[in-house]
Protein backbone atom coordinates (compact mmCIF):
# COMPACT_ATOMS: atom_id res chain seq x y z
CA UNK A 1 0.00 0.00 0.00
CA UNK A 2 2.96 2.25 1.19
CA UNK A 3 5.22 1.74 -1.98
CA UNK A 4 2.70 1.07 -4.63
CA UNK A 5 5.70 2.18 -7.00
CA UNK A 6 7.41 -1.46 -6.49
CA UNK A 7 5.98 -4.10 -8.65
CA UNK A 8 3.82 -7.59 -6.67
CA UNK A 9 6.72 -10.19 -5.41
CA UNK A 10 7.39 -13.21 -7.76
CA UNK A 11 9.24 -15.99 -8.40
CA UNK A 12 12.67 -15.12 -8.13
CA UNK A 13 11.43 -12.72 -4.77
CA UNK A 14 10.43 -16.99 -3.07
CA UNK A 15 13.55 -18.09 -4.17
CA UNK A 16 15.69 -15.76 -2.65
CA UNK A 17 13.32 -16.05 0.34
CA UNK A 18 14.19 -19.69 0.20
CA UNK A 19 18.38 -18.73 -0.16
CA UNK A 20 18.55 -16.67 2.94
CA UNK A 21 16.84 -19.04 4.80
CA UNK A 22 18.65 -22.02 3.53
CA UNK A 23 21.94 -20.10 4.07
CA UNK A 24 21.44 -19.02 6.83
CA UNK A 25 21.33 -22.44 8.99
CA UNK A 26 24.36 -24.16 9.92
CA UNK A 27 22.78 -27.62 9.79
CA UNK A 28 21.73 -27.49 5.86
CA UNK A 29 25.11 -25.75 5.53
CA UNK A 30 26.61 -28.62 6.83
CA UNK A 31 24.53 -31.47 5.55
CA UNK A 32 24.96 -29.54 1.82
CA UNK A 33 29.03 -29.99 2.76
CA UNK A 34 28.51 -33.39 3.62
CA UNK A 35 27.06 -34.75 0.52
CA UNK A 36 30.28 -33.37 -1.30
CA UNK A 37 32.75 -34.93 0.83
CA UNK A 38 31.45 -38.22 1.06
CA UNK A 39 31.99 -39.15 -2.15
CA UNK A 40 35.51 -37.49 -2.48
CA UNK A 41 36.74 -39.51 0.53
CA UNK A 42 35.11 -42.50 -0.77
CA UNK A 43 36.93 -42.41 -3.77
CA UNK A 44 40.42 -42.02 -2.05
CA UNK A 45 39.67 -44.30 0.06
CA UNK A 46 38.49 -46.92 -2.34
CA UNK A 47 41.64 -46.00 -4.54
CA UNK A 48 44.10 -46.43 -1.56
CA UNK A 49 42.57 -49.86 -0.64
CA UNK A 50 42.61 -50.74 -4.06
CA UNK A 51 39.16 -52.36 -3.16
CA UNK A 52 37.16 -53.11 -6.10
CA UNK A 53 35.64 -55.79 -7.85
CA UNK A 54 38.18 -57.02 -10.42
CA UNK A 55 35.62 -56.38 -13.38
CA UNK A 56 34.67 -52.59 -11.67
CA UNK A 57 35.51 -49.47 -13.33
CA UNK A 58 37.45 -46.50 -12.39
CA UNK A 59 34.30 -44.45 -12.38
CA UNK A 60 31.88 -46.79 -10.51
CA UNK A 61 34.96 -47.32 -8.39
CA UNK A 62 35.55 -44.06 -7.40
CA UNK A 63 31.84 -43.25 -6.79
CA UNK A 64 31.30 -45.91 -4.15
CA UNK A 65 30.60 -43.56 -1.79
CA UNK A 66 27.95 -41.55 -4.02
CA UNK A 67 25.08 -43.59 -2.95
CA UNK A 68 25.56 -42.33 0.38
CA UNK A 69 25.77 -39.05 -1.00
CA UNK A 70 22.25 -39.30 -3.20
CA UNK A 71 20.75 -40.58 0.01
CA UNK A 72 21.90 -37.45 1.52
CA UNK A 73 20.66 -35.10 -0.72
CA UNK A 74 17.05 -36.86 -0.92
CA UNK A 75 17.67 -35.76 3.22
CA UNK A 76 18.63 -32.35 2.62
CA UNK A 77 15.52 -32.00 0.17
CA UNK A 78 12.92 -33.34 3.00
CA UNK A 79 14.60 -31.05 5.88
CA UNK A 80 14.30 -28.11 3.68
CA UNK A 81 10.46 -28.70 4.25
CA UNK A 82 10.19 -30.13 7.19
CA UNK A 83 12.40 -27.79 8.98
CA UNK A 84 9.96 -25.47 8.37
CA UNK A 85 7.18 -27.38 10.00
CA UNK A 86 9.17 -28.50 12.99
CA UNK A 87 10.51 -25.14 13.84
CA UNK A 88 6.96 -23.33 12.82
CA UNK A 89 8.30 -20.67 10.04
CA UNK A 90 5.81 -22.39 7.98
CA UNK A 91 3.47 -20.06 8.87
CA UNK A 92 5.75 -16.77 8.33
CA UNK A 93 6.55 -18.71 5.07
CA UNK A 94 2.94 -18.89 4.01
CA UNK A 95 2.13 -15.26 4.80
CA UNK A 96 4.75 -14.48 3.03
CA UNK A 97 4.47 -16.25 -0.44
CA UNK A 98 0.74 -17.11 0.08
CA UNK A 99 0.85 -18.91 -3.52
CA UNK A 100 1.68 -22.38 -1.89
CA UNK A 101 2.68 -23.43 -5.25
CA UNK A 102 5.07 -20.94 -5.44
CA UNK A 103 7.17 -22.20 -2.30
CA UNK A 104 6.90 -25.78 -3.41
CA UNK A 105 8.66 -24.69 -6.87
CA UNK A 106 11.14 -22.22 -5.15
CA UNK A 107 12.01 -24.67 -2.60
CA UNK A 108 12.70 -27.27 -5.49
CA UNK A 109 14.55 -25.22 -7.89
CA UNK A 110 16.76 -24.02 -4.94
CA UNK A 111 17.39 -27.54 -3.66
CA UNK A 112 17.92 -29.25 -7.69
CA UNK A 113 19.88 -26.40 -8.93
CA UNK A 114 22.57 -26.62 -5.79
CA UNK A 115 22.45 -30.87 -5.86
CA UNK A 116 23.28 -30.28 -9.74
CA UNK A 117 26.58 -28.16 -8.96
CA UNK A 118 27.49 -29.99 -5.68
CA UNK A 119 26.80 -33.36 -7.55
CA UNK A 120 28.63 -32.80 -10.74
CA UNK A 121 31.60 -30.79 -8.59
CA UNK A 122 32.21 -33.56 -5.96
CA UNK A 123 31.31 -37.06 -8.52
CA UNK A 124 33.94 -35.45 -10.90
CA UNK A 125 36.67 -34.65 -8.22
CA UNK A 126 36.37 -38.18 -6.91
CA UNK A 127 36.61 -39.74 -10.44
CA UNK A 128 40.08 -37.49 -11.36
CA UNK A 129 41.16 -38.32 -7.75
CA UNK A 130 40.41 -42.47 -8.00
CA UNK A 131 41.91 -42.31 -11.41
CA UNK A 132 44.67 -40.80 -10.25
CA UNK A 133 45.04 -43.35 -7.14
CA UNK A 134 44.06 -46.63 -8.88
CA UNK A 135 46.57 -48.37 -11.26
CA UNK A 136 45.58 -49.24 -14.58
CA UNK A 137 43.91 -52.96 -14.25
CA UNK A 138 40.70 -51.75 -13.91
CA UNK A 139 38.55 -50.54 -17.30
CA UNK A 140 38.13 -46.97 -17.15
CA UNK A 141 34.52 -46.33 -17.66
CA UNK A 142 32.55 -43.76 -19.67
CA UNK A 143 32.63 -40.28 -17.10
CA UNK A 144 31.32 -38.13 -20.08
CA UNK A 145 28.13 -37.57 -20.20
CA UNK A 146 27.71 -39.91 -17.17
CA UNK A 147 28.63 -37.19 -14.76
CA UNK A 148 26.10 -35.09 -15.82
CA UNK A 149 23.14 -37.83 -15.46
CA UNK A 150 24.33 -38.54 -12.02
CA UNK A 151 24.29 -34.74 -11.03
CA UNK A 152 20.75 -34.47 -12.73
CA UNK A 153 20.13 -37.68 -10.33
CA UNK A 154 21.17 -35.65 -7.38
CA UNK A 155 18.78 -32.79 -8.23
CA UNK A 156 15.92 -35.26 -8.91
CA UNK A 157 15.99 -37.16 -5.95
CA UNK A 158 16.66 -33.86 -3.58
CA UNK A 159 13.30 -32.78 -5.56
CA UNK A 160 12.01 -36.09 -4.81
CA UNK A 161 12.61 -35.29 -0.57
CA UNK A 162 11.23 -31.87 -1.09
CA UNK A 163 8.16 -33.61 -2.09
CA UNK A 164 8.24 -36.31 0.50
CA UNK A 165 9.10 -33.58 3.12
CA UNK A 166 5.95 -32.27 1.96
CA UNK A 167 3.61 -34.72 2.49
CA UNK A 168 5.25 -36.17 5.58
CA UNK A 169 5.73 -33.00 7.64
CA UNK A 170 7.75 -34.30 10.72
CA UNK A 171 11.17 -34.26 10.12
CA UNK A 172 11.88 -37.68 11.78
CA UNK A 173 9.03 -39.27 9.63
CA UNK A 174 10.51 -37.90 6.20
CA UNK A 175 13.70 -38.73 6.64
CA UNK A 176 12.97 -42.10 7.31
CA UNK A 177 10.48 -42.33 4.21
CA UNK A 178 13.31 -40.99 1.63
CA UNK A 179 15.90 -43.48 2.76
CA UNK A 180 13.01 -46.12 2.63
CA UNK A 181 12.72 -45.28 -1.05
CA UNK A 182 16.09 -45.18 -1.87
CA UNK A 183 17.38 -48.39 0.17
CA UNK A 184 14.72 -50.66 0.59
CA UNK A 185 14.03 -51.98 -2.64
CA UNK A 186 16.99 -53.34 -3.04
CA UNK A 187 17.90 -54.72 0.49
CA UNK A 188 14.30 -56.07 0.46
CA UNK A 189 14.27 -56.88 -3.69
CA UNK A 190 15.82 -60.42 -3.64
CA UNK A 191 12.39 -61.32 -1.57
CA UNK A 192 9.97 -60.31 -4.77
CA UNK A 193 11.33 -62.86 -6.92
CA UNK A 194 10.67 -62.19 -11.15
CA UNK A 195 9.58 -58.36 -9.28
CA UNK A 196 12.75 -57.76 -8.40
CA UNK A 197 13.96 -55.99 -11.42
CA UNK A 198 10.89 -53.62 -11.93
CA UNK A 199 11.06 -52.80 -8.50
CA UNK A 200 14.03 -52.00 -7.51
CA UNK A 201 15.27 -50.98 -10.97
CA UNK A 202 12.89 -48.63 -11.05
CA UNK A 203 14.94 -46.79 -7.73
CA UNK A 204 17.26 -43.83 -7.88
CA UNK A 205 19.89 -45.95 -6.17
CA UNK A 206 19.52 -48.79 -9.25
CA UNK A 207 19.82 -45.03 -11.68
CA UNK A 208 22.29 -44.26 -10.00
CA UNK A 209 24.36 -47.74 -10.20
CA UNK A 210 23.83 -47.76 -14.00
CA UNK A 211 25.02 -44.47 -14.49
CA UNK A 212 28.53 -44.68 -13.00
CA UNK A 213 28.46 -47.92 -14.73
CA UNK A 214 29.73 -50.14 -11.42
CA UNK A 215 29.63 -53.85 -11.55
CA UNK A 216 26.79 -53.78 -9.06
CA UNK A 217 24.56 -53.09 -11.61
CA UNK A 218 23.56 -56.42 -13.25
CA UNK A 219 20.09 -57.01 -15.16
CA UNK A 220 19.15 -59.60 -12.34
CA UNK A 221 18.86 -57.40 -9.93
CA UNK A 222 17.92 -53.68 -11.13
CA UNK A 223 16.54 -54.60 -14.64
CA UNK A 224 17.50 -53.82 -18.03
CA UNK A 225 16.47 -50.52 -18.52
CA UNK A 226 19.50 -48.36 -19.61
CA UNK A 227 21.23 -45.60 -17.60
CA UNK A 228 19.29 -42.72 -18.78
CA UNK A 229 16.25 -44.10 -19.17
CA UNK A 230 16.33 -45.07 -15.72
CA UNK A 231 17.36 -41.19 -14.86
CA UNK A 232 14.28 -40.58 -17.03
CA UNK A 233 11.88 -43.22 -14.94
CA UNK A 234 12.80 -41.07 -11.70
CA UNK A 235 12.19 -37.57 -12.89
CA UNK A 236 9.10 -39.15 -14.28
CA UNK A 237 7.97 -40.14 -10.82
CA UNK A 238 9.35 -37.17 -9.30
CA UNK A 239 7.31 -34.45 -10.92
CA UNK A 240 4.05 -36.29 -10.32
CA UNK A 241 4.97 -36.83 -6.44
CA UNK A 242 5.87 -33.11 -6.93
CA UNK A 243 2.78 -32.22 -8.54
CA UNK A 244 0.73 -34.03 -5.75
CA UNK A 245 2.72 -32.43 -2.97
CA UNK A 246 1.65 -28.66 -4.74
CA UNK A 247 -2.33 -30.15 -4.14
CA UNK A 248 -1.63 -31.51 -0.92
CA UNK A 249 0.01 -28.56 -0.35
CA UNK A 250 -2.74 -26.17 -1.20
CA UNK A 251 -5.31 -28.03 0.50
CA UNK A 252 -4.31 -28.68 3.68
CA UNK A 253 -4.57 -25.35 6.83
CA UNK A 254 -0.84 -24.83 7.50
CA UNK B 1 11.39 5.29 13.25
CA UNK B 2 8.35 4.61 10.09
CA UNK B 3 7.44 6.04 7.13
CA UNK B 4 5.93 9.40 6.93
CA UNK B 5 2.41 8.86 8.71
CA UNK B 6 -0.12 8.34 5.50
CA UNK B 7 -4.14 8.46 6.69
CA UNK B 8 -4.88 5.03 5.97
CA UNK B 9 -7.85 4.85 4.53
CA UNK B 10 -10.90 2.27 5.08
CA UNK B 11 -9.06 0.30 2.73
CA UNK B 12 -7.61 -1.53 5.53
CA UNK B 13 -10.22 -2.70 7.08
CA UNK B 14 -10.23 -6.83 8.54
CA UNK B 15 -14.09 -7.77 7.52
CA UNK B 16 -15.13 -11.41 9.16
CA UNK B 17 -18.21 -12.46 7.50
CA UNK B 18 -20.26 -15.53 8.86
CA UNK B 19 -16.92 -16.82 9.55
CA UNK B 20 -16.68 -20.39 10.27
CA UNK B 21 -14.40 -23.08 11.06
CA UNK B 22 -14.54 -26.86 12.13
CA UNK B 23 -11.77 -29.37 12.67
CA UNK B 24 -13.44 -32.84 12.42
CA UNK B 25 -16.64 -32.16 14.34
CA UNK B 26 -15.51 -29.50 16.88
CA UNK B 27 -16.62 -25.51 15.97
CA UNK B 28 -13.73 -23.23 16.49
CA UNK B 29 -14.99 -20.52 15.01
CA UNK B 30 -19.02 -20.19 14.45
CA UNK B 31 -20.42 -17.61 11.82
CA UNK B 32 -18.05 -14.76 13.53
CA UNK B 33 -18.64 -11.65 11.96
CA UNK B 34 -16.68 -8.14 12.77
CA UNK B 35 -15.14 -5.56 11.39
CA UNK B 36 -11.60 -4.18 12.36
CA UNK B 37 -11.51 -0.91 11.35
CA UNK B 38 -7.58 1.38 10.63
CA UNK B 39 -6.68 4.54 13.26
CA UNK B 40 -7.94 2.43 16.12
CA UNK B 41 -6.46 -0.37 17.96
CA UNK B 42 -8.60 -3.55 18.09
CA UNK B 43 -8.73 -5.55 21.03
CA UNK B 44 -9.63 -8.95 20.07
CA UNK B 45 -10.77 -11.35 23.92
CA UNK B 46 -11.99 -14.02 24.56
CA UNK B 47 -11.26 -17.05 27.21
CA UNK B 48 -8.42 -19.88 25.98
CA UNK B 49 -9.87 -22.06 23.29
CA UNK B 50 -12.30 -19.40 22.47
CA UNK B 51 -10.93 -19.05 18.90
CA UNK B 52 -8.63 -16.05 18.62
CA UNK B 53 -5.68 -17.56 17.27
CA UNK B 54 -7.91 -19.82 15.01
CA UNK B 55 -9.70 -16.03 13.45
CA UNK B 56 -6.15 -14.75 13.45
CA UNK B 57 -5.37 -17.86 10.83
CA UNK B 58 -8.14 -17.51 9.11
CA UNK B 59 -7.40 -14.00 8.51
CA UNK B 60 -3.87 -14.87 7.27
CA UNK B 61 -5.11 -17.36 4.58
CA UNK B 62 -3.82 -20.24 6.84
CA UNK B 63 -6.24 -22.64 7.54
CA UNK B 64 -9.03 -22.31 5.26
CA UNK B 65 -12.71 -21.76 6.58
CA UNK B 66 -15.33 -24.17 6.23
CA UNK B 67 -18.17 -21.31 5.97
CA UNK B 68 -18.03 -17.79 5.28
CA UNK B 69 -15.14 -15.06 4.64
CA UNK B 70 -12.40 -13.00 5.81
CA UNK B 71 -11.01 -10.22 3.60
CA UNK B 72 -8.28 -7.41 4.44
CA UNK B 73 -8.43 -4.31 2.44
CA UNK B 74 -11.41 -5.66 0.52
CA UNK B 75 -9.60 -9.11 -0.80
CA UNK B 76 -8.70 -12.47 0.51
CA UNK B 77 -5.11 -12.87 2.38
CA UNK B 78 -4.04 -14.92 -0.93
CA UNK B 79 -5.18 -12.40 -3.60
CA UNK B 80 -3.10 -9.80 -2.10
CA UNK B 81 -0.41 -8.59 -4.53
CA UNK B 82 2.72 -8.07 -1.85
CA UNK B 83 0.98 -9.32 1.71
CA UNK B 84 3.65 -8.23 4.04
CA UNK B 85 3.63 -4.65 2.79
CA UNK B 86 -0.28 -5.02 3.63
CA UNK B 87 -0.09 -7.05 6.42
CA UNK B 88 2.58 -7.46 9.17
CA UNK B 89 1.48 -10.58 11.79
CA UNK B 90 2.67 -12.10 14.95
CA UNK B 91 1.31 -15.35 15.56
CA UNK B 92 3.99 -17.33 17.61
CA UNK B 93 6.74 -15.82 19.18
CA UNK B 94 8.32 -18.91 19.43
CA UNK B 95 8.28 -19.94 15.20
CA UNK B 96 11.48 -18.91 14.20
CA UNK B 97 14.39 -21.40 13.56
CA UNK B 98 16.33 -21.95 16.22
CA UNK B 99 19.52 -21.90 14.30
CA UNK B 100 18.30 -19.09 12.54
CA UNK B 101 19.94 -15.40 13.66
CA UNK B 102 17.87 -12.42 14.01
CA UNK B 103 18.86 -10.64 11.13
CA UNK B 104 18.29 -13.66 8.65
CA UNK B 105 15.08 -14.20 9.96
CA UNK B 106 14.14 -10.61 9.01
CA UNK B 107 16.43 -10.64 6.15
CA UNK B 108 14.63 -13.63 4.69
CA UNK B 109 11.02 -12.53 4.71
CA UNK B 110 12.30 -8.95 3.21
CA UNK B 111 13.75 -10.32 0.57
CA UNK B 112 10.58 -12.85 -0.40
CA UNK B 113 8.98 -8.52 -1.04
CA UNK B 114 12.46 -7.63 -2.48
CA UNK B 115 12.42 -5.11 0.81
CA UNK B 116 15.95 -3.35 0.88
CA UNK B 117 18.49 -4.70 3.57
CA UNK B 118 18.38 -1.21 5.26
CA UNK B 119 14.41 -2.44 6.80
CA UNK B 120 15.99 -4.94 8.72
CA UNK B 121 18.02 -2.05 10.75
CA UNK B 122 15.29 0.12 10.92
CA UNK B 123 12.74 -2.76 12.13
CA UNK B 124 15.41 -4.10 14.99
CA UNK B 125 16.05 -0.45 15.77
CA UNK B 126 12.12 0.27 16.40
CA UNK B 127 11.95 -3.14 18.33
CA UNK B 128 15.23 -2.80 20.52
CA UNK B 129 17.14 -5.37 18.94
CA UNK B 130 19.89 -4.17 17.30
CA UNK B 131 22.55 -5.67 19.94
CA UNK B 132 20.86 -8.63 19.59
CA UNK B 133 20.39 -9.24 15.36
CA UNK B 134 23.49 -11.95 15.07
CA UNK B 135 22.19 -13.70 17.99
CA UNK B 136 20.30 -17.46 17.14
CA UNK B 137 16.34 -17.66 17.64
CA UNK B 138 17.41 -20.40 20.22
CA UNK B 139 19.32 -18.03 22.42
CA UNK B 140 16.57 -15.44 22.82
CA UNK B 141 14.34 -14.96 26.22
CA UNK B 142 10.42 -15.31 25.28
CA UNK B 143 10.45 -11.17 25.62
CA UNK B 144 12.90 -10.46 22.98
CA UNK B 145 11.46 -13.71 21.02
CA UNK B 146 8.18 -11.18 21.22
CA UNK B 147 10.21 -8.12 20.06
CA UNK B 148 11.85 -10.12 17.20
CA UNK B 149 7.97 -10.81 16.03
CA UNK B 150 6.69 -7.23 15.78
CA UNK B 151 10.52 -6.41 13.82
CA UNK B 152 8.90 -9.53 11.89
CA UNK B 153 5.26 -7.81 11.56
CA UNK B 154 6.14 -4.14 10.86
CA UNK B 155 9.15 -5.26 7.90
CA UNK B 156 6.95 -4.51 5.10
CA UNK B 157 5.63 -1.03 6.59
CA UNK B 158 1.84 -2.60 6.37
CA UNK B 159 -1.60 -1.01 6.97
CA UNK B 160 -2.56 -3.98 8.98
CA UNK B 161 -1.11 -5.61 12.17
CA UNK B 162 -2.46 -8.58 13.46
CA UNK B 163 -0.94 -9.53 16.78
CA UNK B 164 -1.48 -12.54 18.69
CA UNK B 165 -0.84 -11.80 22.47
CA UNK B 166 2.25 -9.76 21.86
CA UNK B 167 2.36 -8.53 25.38
CA UNK B 168 3.15 -12.50 26.52
CA UNK B 169 6.45 -12.58 28.38
CA UNK B 170 7.33 -9.26 28.18
CA UNK B 171 8.34 -7.24 31.80
CA UNK B 172 6.57 -4.17 32.86
CA UNK B 173 8.74 -1.82 30.59
CA UNK B 174 8.32 -4.17 27.75
CA UNK B 175 4.61 -4.19 28.19
CA UNK B 176 4.80 0.02 28.04
CA UNK B 177 6.56 -0.04 25.12
CA UNK B 178 4.49 -2.24 23.52
CA UNK B 179 1.33 -0.42 24.04
CA UNK B 180 2.93 3.10 22.99
CA UNK B 181 3.97 1.06 19.74
CA UNK B 182 0.80 -0.01 19.32
CA UNK B 183 -0.90 2.99 20.14
CA UNK B 184 1.53 5.14 17.52
CA UNK B 185 1.22 2.50 15.12
CA UNK B 186 -3.03 3.35 14.80
CA UNK B 187 -2.27 6.87 15.57
CA UNK B 188 -0.99 6.40 12.06
CA UNK B 189 -3.43 5.24 10.61
CA UNK B 190 -2.76 1.45 10.71
CA UNK B 191 -5.40 -0.48 11.71
CA UNK B 192 -4.19 -2.28 14.81
CA UNK B 193 -5.68 -5.97 15.90
CA UNK B 194 -4.08 -7.78 19.13
CA UNK B 195 -5.26 -10.61 20.78
CA UNK B 196 -4.85 -10.66 24.69
CA UNK B 197 -5.21 -12.41 27.66
CA UNK B 198 -4.38 -9.96 29.90
CA UNK B 199 -7.38 -7.63 29.98
CA UNK B 200 -6.01 -4.70 32.42
CA UNK B 201 -3.23 -4.44 29.48
CA UNK B 202 -6.05 -4.09 26.94
CA UNK B 203 -8.43 -1.60 28.60
CA UNK B 204 -5.07 0.47 28.82
CA UNK B 205 -4.76 -0.18 25.09
CA UNK B 206 -7.54 -0.78 22.75
CA UNK B 207 -9.82 1.55 21.68
CA UNK B 208 -12.54 -0.91 20.24
CA UNK B 209 -13.17 -4.60 21.87
CA UNK B 210 -14.39 -7.74 19.73
CA UNK B 211 -15.25 -10.07 22.34
CA UNK B 212 -15.66 -14.13 21.50
CA UNK B 213 -16.09 -17.03 23.95
CA UNK B 214 -16.42 -20.63 22.42
CA UNK B 215 -15.90 -19.24 18.69
CA UNK B 216 -19.13 -16.76 18.49
CA UNK B 217 -18.98 -12.99 18.33
CA UNK B 218 -20.25 -11.40 22.16
CA UNK B 219 -20.04 -8.27 22.03
CA UNK B 220 -17.79 -5.78 19.03
CA UNK B 221 -18.00 -2.17 20.33
CA UNK B 222 -15.91 1.06 21.50
CA UNK B 223 -14.09 -0.07 25.20
CA UNK B 224 -15.32 2.50 26.55
CA UNK B 225 -18.39 1.79 25.64
CA UNK B 226 -18.24 -1.65 26.00
CA UNK B 227 -17.15 -0.88 29.90
CA UNK B 228 -20.19 1.49 30.51
CA UNK B 229 -22.67 -0.84 28.68
CA UNK B 230 -21.69 -3.66 31.04
CA UNK B 231 -20.85 -2.31 34.42
CA UNK B 232 -22.68 -1.39 37.02
CA UNK B 233 -21.03 1.41 38.79
CA UNK B 234 -20.16 1.10 41.98
CA UNK B 235 -19.28 3.69 44.75
CA UNK B 236 -16.91 2.99 47.61
CA UNK B 237 -17.98 4.64 51.15
CA UNK B 238 -16.23 4.52 54.02
CA UNK B 239 -18.05 5.68 57.30
CA UNK B 240 -17.29 6.17 60.82
CA UNK B 241 -17.29 2.00 62.26
CA UNK B 242 -20.15 3.69 64.95
CA UNK B 243 -22.16 5.15 61.85
CA UNK B 244 -21.77 2.53 59.58
CA UNK B 245 -25.00 0.62 60.37
CA UNK B 246 -27.31 3.67 60.72
CA UNK B 247 -25.57 4.46 56.51
CA UNK B 248 -25.98 1.06 55.24
CA UNK B 249 -30.00 0.39 56.34
CA UNK B 250 -30.06 4.31 55.04
CA UNK B 251 -28.80 3.29 51.71
CA UNK B 252 -30.87 -0.07 52.06
CA UNK B 253 -34.34 2.12 52.53
CA UNK B 254 -33.39 3.77 49.28
CA UNK B 255 -33.19 1.10 47.49
CA UNK B 256 -29.52 0.91 46.96
CA UNK B 257 -27.46 -2.18 46.88
CA UNK B 258 -24.85 -2.11 50.00
CA UNK B 259 -22.25 -5.46 50.41
CA UNK B 260 -18.80 -5.42 52.27
CA UNK B 261 -15.94 -4.08 49.96
CA UNK B 262 -12.92 -6.52 50.00
CA UNK B 263 -10.75 -3.92 50.89
CA UNK B 264 -13.04 -2.22 53.95
CA UNK B 265 -16.02 -0.31 54.07
CA UNK B 266 -19.20 -0.72 51.56
CA UNK B 267 -19.55 -1.18 47.88
CA UNK B 268 -22.80 0.63 47.26
CA UNK B 269 -24.34 0.05 43.70
CA UNK B 270 -27.43 2.03 42.74
CA UNK B 271 -27.03 6.07 43.68
CA UNK B 272 -24.56 7.81 42.25
CA UNK B 273 -21.89 9.17 44.43
CA UNK B 274 -23.08 12.39 44.47
CA UNK B 275 -26.63 10.95 45.45
CA UNK B 276 -24.70 9.03 48.76
CA UNK B 277 -22.71 12.74 49.65
CA UNK B 278 -26.33 14.30 49.71
CA UNK B 279 -27.92 11.81 51.53
CA UNK B 280 -25.22 11.57 54.02
CA UNK B 281 -25.32 15.53 54.88
CA UNK B 282 -28.75 15.30 55.22
CA UNK B 283 -29.21 12.95 57.65
CA UNK B 284 -25.79 14.53 59.61
CA UNK B 285 -23.41 11.21 58.65
CA UNK B 286 -19.61 11.35 58.16
CA UNK B 287 -18.40 10.31 55.35
CA UNK B 288 -14.41 9.37 55.13
CA UNK B 289 -14.33 8.29 51.58
CA UNK B 290 -16.48 8.59 48.54
CA UNK B 291 -15.44 7.43 45.25
CA UNK B 292 -16.97 6.08 42.16
CA UNK B 293 -15.71 3.16 40.78
CA UNK B 294 -15.94 1.39 37.22
CA UNK B 295 -15.95 -2.36 36.83
CA UNK B 296 -12.78 -3.28 34.95
CA UNK B 297 -12.58 -5.26 32.01
CA UNK B 298 -11.70 -8.06 33.17
CA UNK B 299 -15.02 -8.43 35.86
CA UNK B 300 -17.18 -7.95 32.59
CA UNK B 301 -15.24 -9.90 30.10
CA UNK B 302 -15.70 -12.75 33.30
CA UNK B 303 -19.10 -12.53 33.67
CA UNK B 304 -19.62 -12.42 29.84
CA UNK B 305 -17.17 -15.59 28.72
CA UNK B 306 -18.58 -17.18 31.81
CA UNK B 307 -22.47 -17.03 30.38
CA UNK B 308 -20.88 -17.67 27.19
CA UNK B 309 -19.31 -21.39 28.43
CA UNK B 310 -22.79 -21.93 30.10
CA UNK B 311 -24.89 -21.16 27.24
CA UNK B 312 -22.73 -23.29 24.56
CA UNK B 313 -22.51 -26.22 27.03
CA UNK B 314 -26.79 -26.66 26.40
CA UNK B 315 -26.05 -26.40 22.31
CA UNK B 316 -22.62 -28.41 21.75
CA UNK B 317 -25.58 -30.85 20.48
CA UNK B 318 -26.00 -28.97 17.26
CA UNK B 319 -22.02 -29.19 16.39
CA UNK B 320 -22.38 -31.55 13.06
CA UNK B 321 -19.50 -33.28 11.53
CA UNK B 322 -19.04 -31.15 8.16
CA UNK B 323 -16.54 -33.30 5.78
CA UNK B 324 -13.79 -30.29 4.77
Amino acid sequence: MTTAATSPPGFRDALAFEWTKFTGLRSTVWTTAAIALVTVTGAVFVGLTDSLQPDDTVLGGSLTLSVVALMTAGVAGALAVCGEYSSGTITATLAAVPRRGRVLAAKTALMAAMLYGIGLVSCTVAYLLGSAVLDGTHPQGDPLPALFGIAALFSVVGALGVAVGTFVRHPAGAVTAVIAVLLLPSVFGPLLGDLQRWVAGATPTAALEKLTQTSDARPETVGSLGAWPSLALVAGYTALALAGAAVVLRRRDA
Amino acid sequence: MFRACVLRSVENMIEARELTKRYGGRTAVDALSFTVRPGLVTGFLGPNGAGKSTTMRLVLGLDTPTAGSVTVAGRRYDELDAPLREVGALLDARAVHPGRTVRRHLLGLARSHAIPARRVDEVLGAVGLETAADRRAKGLSLGMAQRLGVAAALIGDPGVLILDEPVNGLDTEGIRWMRTLLKSLAAEGRTVFLSSHLMSELELTADRVVVIGRGRLLAETDMRDFIDANSPDSTLLRVPDDESGRMRALLESRGAGVRPDAGGGWRVTGPTATVIGELAREHGLAVHELTPCRSSLEDIYTAMTGEAVEYRGSTDTDDKEVPR
